[in-house]
């Protein structure tokens, strides 16, 4: 970005790397609406990069299209959730999702330095189909907010098996770009600090 | 770091499916960039059931995804000289990720020996496996989650 200088003294500065056709092309992510699959992606022209586009997929767009649509336009069931920002809740506990997961970790050696946290209700430590080692994640249950907090805190960034591993929330009440944030000020220029300094 | 695998758009979806005598029964995810994964599965033997999830995920579940794309190589590939979808089924899978979108179809493969003996068994085999180390992941995801058991 050309502007680094200038948005380190913004309000919201760690916005900037999201992309600026999100707001006001109207694509509809609040709770209860559902929004027109591909809307996103492809529609609208919005882009302000054409994409290089590669496959078969493109050749049959609007008969897929249509078919698409009707497939997934119908109600998507979620858990009750308030939206906004911060940790969702999963049925029977908290998820973490741990990264940075060594290819021959076992799940005893994540049992071991996770299991200080509270009771792991759940361990899915999924293995790559091709070479049958790990293929680098685990997704941990815990019962309480609390010892899923302090595993977070305890244990992202540490190392295990020789690699750092970062531990961070699988899921999200609502969408992690915030909607209405990056829209500019009517008035004008959002910050009156000098275009360039070089 | 290869131009767009860190940061930038992203977004993933898979179909498989067929129309048949128990209509049309399909699985479908995608990763949508406002962090939204849906999630349906659409099998009609016997009883009707169709199961469709949503949930918010977190930019560090979405960037291992990422990364599992990345790490496949797939964006490399062409899905020309890959088996055409047929009435035994279509597999679809399209990726927008930094600059490139990629939107490639198939047929149902049954097994490695399909791969073997098409066309492109190189290209044929990365979608085969990225496509099973990403229904694994969704799998665990949703069922985490939800508490159902996804197939």
């Amino acid at each position: 970005m050309a502007h680094a200088e200038v948005e380190t003294v913004d309000f919201e500065p760690d916005d900037d790397d999201l992309m600026d056709e999100d707001v006001g092309d109207g694509s509809p992510s609040r709770a209860g609406t559902i929004p027109r699959l591909k809307s996103a992606i492809t529609g609208g022209g919005s882009s302000s990069t054409p994409k290089k586009t590669k496959g078969r997929g493109f050749r049959d767009e609007a008969a897929a299209e249509a078919d698409r649509s009707a497939r997934m336009s119908a109600r998507f069931d979620s858990l009750d959730s308030e939206g906004g920002p911060g940790p969702e809740r999963s049925i029977e506990g908290w998820i973490v999702l741990v990264t940075g997961v060594h290819e021959e970790a076992q799940e005893d050696d994540l049992q071991n330095a996770f299991g200080e946290f509270g009771e792991i209700k759940n361990l899915h430590l999924n293995l790559d189909r091709r070479t049958g080692f790990v293929k680098g994640y685990a997704l941990i249950e815990f019962e309480n907010f609390e010892e899923a907090q302090k595993t977070i805190s305890e244990m992202d960034g540490t190392e295990l098996l020789t690699q750092t591993i970062t531990v961070d929330w699988a899921f999200s009440k609502g969408s992690f770009k915030r909607r209405n944030i990056r829209r500019r000020s009517p008035r004008g220029p959002r910050s009156r600090s000098p275009r360039r300094r070089f | 770091m290869a131009e767009g695998e860190d940061n930038g758009e992203f977004y993933l979806r898979y179909y498989v499916g067929h129309k048949g005598k128990f209509g049309h029964e399909f699985l479908e995810f995608e990763f949508r960039p406002d962090g939204k994964l849906r999630y349906a599965n659409n099998s009609n033997y016997k009883n009707d059931t169709m199961i469709r999830k949503e949930v918010f995920l977190t930019p560090a579940v979405l960037k291992e995804c990422r990364r599992i794309v990345s790490d496949s190589e797939i964006m490399k590939e062409d899905d020309n000289n890959w088996p055409e979808p047929d009435r035994v089924g279509r597999q679809e899978l399209e990726i927008v990720m930094g600059n490139e979108h990629i939107s490639f179809t198939t047929s149902k493969i049954g097994s490695l020996m399909d791969v073997q003996t098409s066309k492109d068994p190189e290209g044929l085999r990365i979608f085969y496996y990225l496509v099973q180390d990403l229904k694994c992941f969704v799998f665990s995801l949703i069922s985490l989650h939800f508490k159902i058991k996804p197939i």
